[in-house]
């Protein structure tokens, strides 16, 4: 073929041919015509085209590869009930070489985005790009975070759109069909694969300062010189800044401070926006415009402020007295003292005070639950929550605070106490700048090494920062319109510091990421032959990685000799956004941190706000129940779904895992009846529910829970707890005993896989479990296997508790009030800790009690404390076992990465 | 040898070769239906639907309908489409040993059909318009055929290992290792399990092995202990779960064929059935009788009539076999690695070799 810039247009003049410029008869040119397939170019074009377009339409191979919660759908649209096979369209290929179209399933991080990009590179003509989902298509409700990039088209050519958060399966299969639409539109003669004059690779973007487009390189280094971001900035609102709590003592004069706004936000922005200072209304707000909320004027009202206590259940007032006794008499007077309900600790006392903790207290406090940081006005503080496993539910909270400016807070590292501080330490070093001496590999785990900030800290604002709290202005109807990227004089999600000046020597072959997690060469001893060992890189797109997870392997033939999980390629920014959220905005955004159990993160973060509510939101009886019925409901979903997917790794090709699908989607029925979404339930409120059971929900729930899921249950028991591959694969693989389960702060059914009797529920009682007759199971080897039967007797347990919610649930209010969008939440400090079906969830809230939105809101994600456990489990077993032993863990990458 | 029976072999070799590959193409077909059947799906039902509205196709629709319905044009659309499809050879790669693998791959899977025989083969009685009976074999009268297929199998390994070496990817070169590993592996029990049915029927050739069936019983009855190893190491030889480990999609990505696009990709997909079709062949033939029904057939038996109904009856057994060993691929999960070495070294090479000993007592003992 000629290059079709010679063709003509299909319809337009035919091009002359020497042989074809004799004139024919009309007539017989008819006749010629219709019994001849062929007669001329533009039909001969049109044959061609049509069988051409009919095989790709029909043949249209995805690229295996999931990013977020759409990706959950997307296998949900291979299961039974939606089928895509039917378009012939079930080949998803691990290989991007093999693979036809590209389904960008989720959030698209700025991490994540060089790896698109190289996939995409790899993937061979004719290729196509499904954006799915909102986040894929604009960033979607994570638009504002600093790790995401607002649209894969940004950088990719997309040509099928797929809006929905996430789309259900239908509307893939109804984006796949529009694919095939317009490839049955494409002609031969202009395909731009064919076109020599149409660049279709894509320079992958580098990971510097920031993500960095390479096609906008020189524009990009100009802005940052003339420091139009640094400009901007000046001009904005900063969040406001509170001092760190002070002991009792000290307190009232301390807490003089800030009023609640009797104006609604909206009333605020409303006002901002026209122009008039909110002050001027009358408020004592300070002034938008003025200096920094620091020294701003606080008005005289008091605000309420919550019960002080770390979390629900907890070790109590005179013990925590007895406790802070006991350390200053051991340890030095002065070692430790009470700062609301906690004991706050001199950094260089820390280690001391933890060994003696762990070793030496009449409560042994050997589990960390979890570790987080504060950015206070002063200083940073850094708290650590404390359990102990033989007397659960006596939690203490420890505080130590370090220098505020950046980079310059450094403490001790308790690794070597609780070494499931690890990844904890680390984030808090990502996201705070904190140093951990001592830590081993004090890298940024999240982000990558040369990010230019450390993103949770309250000075830095990210790229399309507009305001300290939302509703954004730019958002409100009656003020103008505005796209973050008109906001940022980049015109994109991308903030480099002025200062930056290595622009020449930006890689896109370096790997920021990976390169300070090669494991080291000899870990572990295993081969009696003198051989060499190599690194592979696993992830993160890979089939068995359960999302963008990667784990850096040395290995020597198939032994695992070392293993880094590498992480942060899902990191979507949750926490900060989650501190401009207003309280009642962030429960949807809670929906999307473990995808799979969203009913079940809703009650972790009511809880940890209704701690600071207190009587003002008391939950009602008929709410209670309805969220025992929706948080058992999800466990056994999202267990279900981890038995498919252990077993998926394990080799058996999606038939279990459909299986386990089928009973899921009933579920989820459930869920949508009730809440509106199959997924994203956005189910509780603040004291309760947002709606009431709809009719006849409660017959339905009854007749599966009462008729079919022991059925199923059992089933699943039958085929796959005695095969003996299974067996052979499962037992004695990826043991974790129960120490190191403890000390690695492991929790959910791999604690208890490990024969360590310890579920939040009973531990720490919270809504009405104390009310529910059922098991804790434990395993007794702490390997695949037991963590598999764990979560399959558990779901037993959870048809048990069902039967006995759903029969006794009472009639009556859903709400402790009316339903309220101005949620009211009195400052103070909370952490709360639910049994997710993953394990340990734990919401941290700090509320300032003035703005609305939460200070400081972390998330004690088990995912990814879970993951800390991966290294110790894997060494010494082989690839095939890394895949089942993480699958074993049941990770989540909405929740490991936040 | 004559011309005609030269040219009758090359119309044999063109149909066989033909017929197989296409047959490949709507294996693969069966294999997406049986696993949709296995997982409780529909499976892939619609490609061309659409083109049944195109003024060309109308009049095609009543015919073509429930074609579609099945799914028949699947194989078509996607042939079409890995024909279209950019080849890419990546720039890291070992380009001759690249390019030289999936035509190995392909190759070999094809020649070994040339001394398995898929109908009755000697005085047939079939008369082919006065040429002479037509042998049902392509190149019949080979007394040595199984050691031939034996030969030509390990050869097909070659196309995996090469594709590994040379696509200088970290998952290739791990897939390439484990099959070189499976392969030696396997070959042992494999062989062995087969000499117990050979000492049985003092013949290489496997057309005397069909008629001592015929004359006698089923070679799973005399051997099923031979049947059950070469099962098994049948599996692993054409690298089918449970011992797919060269491939081990969820391990290994794509294995030895990770970095292969469009057409070469198909060439290993192609090889792969062929090999699933051969390994079916060889069980048939060597433990269900072949062509054989008990108390229906036998070797007197001559003329069209009968040699078709031999011909329909082995590649019946055939296809019940392919069927069995994709049912089992969407049933059971995978091996690993070294589990996968210890059953071959420590449990079937022993026991063929126990299975082998007692064979040639009892022969030596019955034929005195």
């Amino acid at each position: 073929m000629s290059t079709p810039a010679t063709h003509p247009p299909r319809n337009g003049p035919s091009v002359i041919r020497p042989e074809w410029t004799v004139t024919i008869d009309p007539v017989l040119q008819k006749e010629l015509e219709r019994h001849v397939l062929v007669t001329d170019w533009n039909k001969l074009i049109g044959l061609v085209d049509t069988i051409y377009n009919w095989g790709r339409r029909s043949s249209l191979w995805p690229l295996g590869f999931g990013l977020a919660c759409c990706a959950i759908e997307m296998i949900c649209t291979a299961s039974s009930r939606f089928d895509i096979a039917r378009f012939g369209a079930e080949v998803f290929r691990g290989s991007p070489r093999q693979a036809d179209v590209m389904i960008v399933s989720g959030t698209v991080t700025k991490t994540m985005m060089p790896m698109i990009a190289r996939l995409y590179d790899q993937m061979p003509e004719p290729k196509y790009v499904i954006s799915m989902g909102a986040c894929a298509t604009g960033g979607g409700p994570f638009k504002e975070g600093y790790n995401v990039v607002s649209g894969i088209d940004k950088y990719l050519p997309v040509d099928v759109y797929i809006p929905g958060c996430p789309p259900t399966p239908q509307a893939l299969l109804h984006g796949l069909m529009a694919l095939q639409k317009k490839i049955d539109g494409e002609t031969i003669t202009d395909l731009p694969w064919y076109r020599r004059d149409v660049e279709r690779e894509i320079p992958v973007p580098v990971l510097g300062p920031d993500l960095i487009d390479l096609r906008t390189l020189e524009i990009t280094a100009e802005r940052t010189a003339l420091g139009l971001i640094e400009a901007r900035e000046a001009t904005l609102e900063k969040p406001p800044r509170i001092p760190a709590p002070q002991p009792a003592a000290a307190e009232p004069a301390e807490d003089a401070a800030p009023a609640a706004p009797p104006s609604s936000k909206l009333d605020k922005i409303r006002a901002r926006v026209q122009g008039t200072n909110p002050a001027a209304q009358g408020d004592g707000e300070t002034s938008a415009a003025s200096a920094p909320p620091k020294s701003a004027p606080r008005a005289a009202r008091k605000p309420k402020v919550a019960p002080v206590m770390p979390s629900l259940r907890w070790l109590g007032d005179e013990g925590l007295a007895a406790l802070a006794d006991r350390i200053n008499a051991e340890l030095g007077p002065g070692t430790a003292t009470i700062v609301q309900a906690a004991l706050l600790i001199p950094a260089d006392k820390l280690l001391e005070v933890a060994r003696f903790l762990r070793d030496s207290n009449v409560i042994r406090y050997d589990y960390l639950a979890s570790l987080q940081s504060v950015h206070y006005e002063d200083c940073i503080e850094v708290t650590y929550h404390l359990d102990s496993t033989s007397r659960p539910g006596s939690l203490i909270e420890l505080r130590v605070r370090v220098a505020e400016p950046e980079g310059q807070g450094k403490l001790p590292s308790v690794v070597s106490i609780w070494p499931g501080a690890d990844f904890q330490e680390r984030e808090v070093y990502d996201m705070m700048g904190v140093r951990f001496l001592g830590h081993p590999n004090l890298t940024r785990i999240l982000m990558w090494e040369g990010f230019a900030y450390h993103p949770l800290r309250k000075d830095y604002l990210e790229p399309y920062y507009e305001g300290p709290t939302k509703v954004l202005e730019s958002r409100v109807e009656d003020g103008q319109h505005f796209r973050g990227e008109e906001l940022n004089p980049h015109g994109t999600n991308i903030k480099i510091p002025q200062s930056y000046q290595g622009w020449n020597s930006l890689d896109p072959d370096a790997d920021p990421k990976g390169v300070h997690l090669i494991p080291p060469s000899a870990a572990v001893q295993v081969a009696e032959i003198d051989s060499e060992s190599f690194v592979l890189s696993m992830g993160p797109q890979h089939p068995s990685t359960h999302g963008v997870f990667r784990m850096n392997l040395r290995v020597d033939g198939e032994t695992v000799v070392g293993l880094k999980p590498v992480m942060g390629y899902m990191h979507r920014n949750h926490e900060k956004i989650g501190e401009r959220n207003t309280f009642l905005m962030n429960f949807p955004f809670t929906d999307r941190l473990d995808y799979l159990t969203s009913m079940a993160n809703n009650w972790g973060y009511a809880l940890a706000v209704e701690q600071l509510m207190g009587d003002d939101a008391k939950v009602p009886e008929r709410a209670e129940y309805i969220r025992v019925i929706m948080a058992e409901l999800t466990r056994i979903a999202s267990h279900m779904w981890s038995i498919g997917f252990l077993l998926n790794d394990l080799g058996a090709f999606f038939t279990p895992a459909l299986y386990a699908i089928e009973e899921r989607e009933l579920i989820l029925d459930l869920f949508e009846w009730a809440s509106g979404s199959r997924m994203m339930c956005n189910y509780f409120r603040f004291g309760g529910v947002a709606f009431d059971l709809p009719d006849g929900w409660l017959d339905r729930c009854q007749a599966i829970v009462y008729d079919r899921l022991e059925r199923r249950i059992d089933e699943l028991d039958r085929y796959l707890s005695g095969n003996e591959i299974l067996l052979e694969r499962c037992r004695g693989v990826g043991v974790l005993t129960a120490e190191q389960a403890i000390a690695l702060s492991t929790s959910g059914p791999v604690l208890r896989g490990s024969g360590v009797k310890y579920d939040i529920r009973r531990a720490a009682p919270y809504g009405i479990y104390d009310r529910f007759d059922f098991d804790v199971i434990t395993g007794t080897r702490g390997d695949i296997y037991d963590r598999y039967l764990v979560r399959l007797q558990e779901m037993r347990q959870s048809v048990k508790i069902l039967k006995h919610a759903v029969h006794d649930i009472p009639e009556g209010p859903i709400l402790p009030g009316k339903k309220s969008y101005q949620i009211k939440v009195p400052a103070g400090e909370a952490y709360s800790r639910t049994e997710a079906p993953k394990g340990e969830l734990g919401f941290y809230v700090i509320s300032d009690g003035t703005t609305g939105t939460a200070y400081r809101y972390h998330v004690r994600s088990p995912s990814f404390i879970n993951l800390t456990a991966l290294e110790t489990m894997c060494l010494g077993h082989t690839v095939a076992d890394v895949v089942g032993i993480l699958g074993s863990l049941d990770i989540v990458l909405g929740e490991v990465d936040r | 040898m004559t011309t005609i029976d030269l040219l009758g072999t090359f119309l044999k070799i063109l149909i066989v070769v033909g017929i197989s590959q296409g047959v490949v193409a709507y294996l693969i077909l069966v294999e997406r239906k049986i696993a949709a059947w296995a997982q409780d799906r529909i499976g892939p039902n619609r490609a061309g639907l659409e083109l049944l509205d195109r003024p060309g196709f109308r009049r095609l629709a009543p015919l073509l309908r429930p074609l579609i319905g099945l799914g028949l044009l699947h194989p078509i659309a996607d042939g079409v489409k890995m024909f279209v499809k950019e080849d890419v050879v990546p720039g890291y790669v070992n380009r001759p040993l690249y390019l030289l693998a999936p035509v190995l791959a392909i190759t070999m899977a094809t020649i070994a059909f040339a001394v398995v025989p898929f109908g009755p083969v000697g005085a047939t009685g079939a008369n082919f318009l006065g040429f002479g009976d037509v042998q049902f074999q392509i190149a019949p009268g080979i007394d040595i055929g199984i050691l031939y297929v034996f030969a030509i199998g390990s050869l097909a390994v070659y196309g995996v290992i090469l594709a590994g070496y040379s696509s200088n990817n970290k998952y290739s070169f791990l897939g390439a290792m484990r099959s070189s590993a499976q392969l030696i592996s396997y070959e042992l029990p494999l062989g062995l399990s087969i000499l117990g049915i050979i000492l049985i029927c003092r013949s290489l050739d496997l057309n005397a092995i069909i008629h001592w069936q015929d004359r006698h019983v089923w070679g799973i009855l005399v051997q099923p202990l031979g049947f059950l190893l070469f099962l098994i190491s049948a599996f692993a030889e054409t690298n089918r779960l449970p011992f797919d480990l060269p491939e081990s999609e969820q391990e290994l990505v794509g294995g030895f064929h990770t970095e292969y696009s469009a057409l070469k990709f198909g060439m290993f997909f192609l090889g792969e059935y062929l090999h699933v079709i051969t390994a079916s062949f060889l069980i048939t033939i060597l433990f269900l009788g072949g062509w054989d029904i008990p108390f229906l057939t036998d070797q007197a038996q001559t003329g069209w009539f009968w040699a078709l109904v031999k011909v329909f009856a082995l590649l019946l057994k055939v296809g019940l076999l392919i069927i069995l060993i994709m049912w089992v691929r969407w049933t059971l999960p995978r091996f690993r690695y070294d589990q996968l070495m210890d059953l071959a070294w420590k449990r079937m090479i022993p026991l063929a070799l126990l299975n082998l000993v007692a064979t040639a007592t009892i022969v030596q003992l019955v034929r005195g």
